[in-house]
């Protein structure tokens, strides 16, 4: 009886957001004490953009003979935390049977592939996502700091463009 | 030169497995709690919900206490922190973004960049990590934007960078 209960809350935590970024927080700082010896930049234990970067100009480089920029350490050994992130997900919405192929219209590819582009690019500009960000802060980095003020403020003008969009009946 | 608990030839084999370890963890979790940055931001903004927003601050305050706990177990790991107070120039931002420019450079980089990501997330639902969970949930249009992400990379370090390079001093 009691270690049901136990594990009963235990599953309920993992669903709260906090339980994750935590462990997100503590951990990166964990990978980071262990691995920095192989270089790489700090505060780099979890940050989707950079490692999408990291993959993506990794395996271009190697196949076309490129020099595309990597980040140090990634131009010793490979960084997979996007593959990890992509199989957990799926792994986690089969278990739960969420996983469901919804599909859009070509116009929603296109503008989400654009945005893709986009979020990458601006993210970079600033050298991190909003994860990174927040680790960088944690560092110390008081840019990082206005990065993520940033990231508020566009939020912000985001929502008002969509209450205006749904009170004018475009959604 | 930074060291870790381990050396340049240990780490070079775990990263790949320790990396995609994490990876995991965090895709598995993230799909569970629906942990995403713009959403915080977001419900913070057009409700007043907080979950998703704890979520974020949460990462701040583990980031915190993690790199304030194994900075004292092993400073050598953890060069210049805490970044304000030690590096020679506090300013300057961790390297990540294009390097060797002027720190106004930087906070207008930060801005613009950090501005677009707020703009568009919010706009197609989801900070990066939201949406590569949302395509292995099987949403197309969010397999899409992952892919613009792959492309935006080899994108960025052409075309923008140079961009870049080129206006900011």
């Amino acid at each position: 009886m009691e270690k049901d209960n136990t594990k009963k809350s235990f599953l309920r935590i993992i669903r709260v957001p906090a339980f994750l970024g935590v462990l997100i927080g503590v951990l990166s700082a964990l990978v980071q004490a262990l691995i920095i010896s192989a270089g790489g930049p700090e505060a780099y234990g979890f940050c989707v953009a950079c490692h999408t970067r990291d993959l993506t100009n990794a395996i271009v480089n190697a196949f076309a003979d490129g020099s595309l920029g990597l980040a140090g350490i990634s131009a010793t050994t490979p960084v997979l935390t996007i593959i990890g992130v992509i199989i957990g997900g799926y792994i986690a919405a089969k278990r739960k049977k969420e996983f469901k192929i919804k599909k859009g219209s070509i116009l929603s590819y296109l503008l989400y592939f654009l945005g893709g582009i986009a979020v990458l690019n601006f993210a970079l500009l600033v050298g991190a996502c909003p994860y990174r960000l927040a680790l960088r802060f944690a560092y110390g980095d008081l840019v990082a700091l206005i990065g993520m003020l940033s990231i508020a403020g566009g939020v912000a003008v985001g929502v008002s463009l969509l209450l205006y969009a749904m009170k004018r009946g475009w959604m | 030169m930074a060291t870790g608990f381990l050396s340049a030839s240990s780490a070079v084999i775990i990263i790949p497995i320790i990396t995609l370890a994490l990876g995991f963890l965090i895709g598995y979790l993230a799909q569970r709690s629906g942990f995403c940055s713009i959403g915080g931001w977001r419900d913070l903004f057009m409700f007043k919900h907080t979950r998703l927003f704890f979520g974020y601050m949460a990462l701040i305050a583990g980031g915190i206490l993690g790199y304030f706990i194994f900075w004292l177990i092993i400073p050598a790991a953890f060069p210049g922190f805490y970044w304000a107070i030690t590096a020679e120039t506090p300013l300057t931002p961790i390297p990540g973004a294009p390097p060797n420019l002027e720190i106004l450079s930087y906070i207008v980089l930060a801005i613009i960049g950090g501005f677009g990501m707020g703009i568009v997330g919010v706009l197609l639902g989801g900070c990066p990590l939201r949406q590569i969970v949302m395509s292995s949930e099987g949403n197309l249009k969010s397999v899409f934007f992952v892919l613009g992400l792959i492309v935006g990379a080899i994108i960025f370090h052409s075309i923008t960078i140079e961009i870049v390079w080129l206006i900011m001093p």
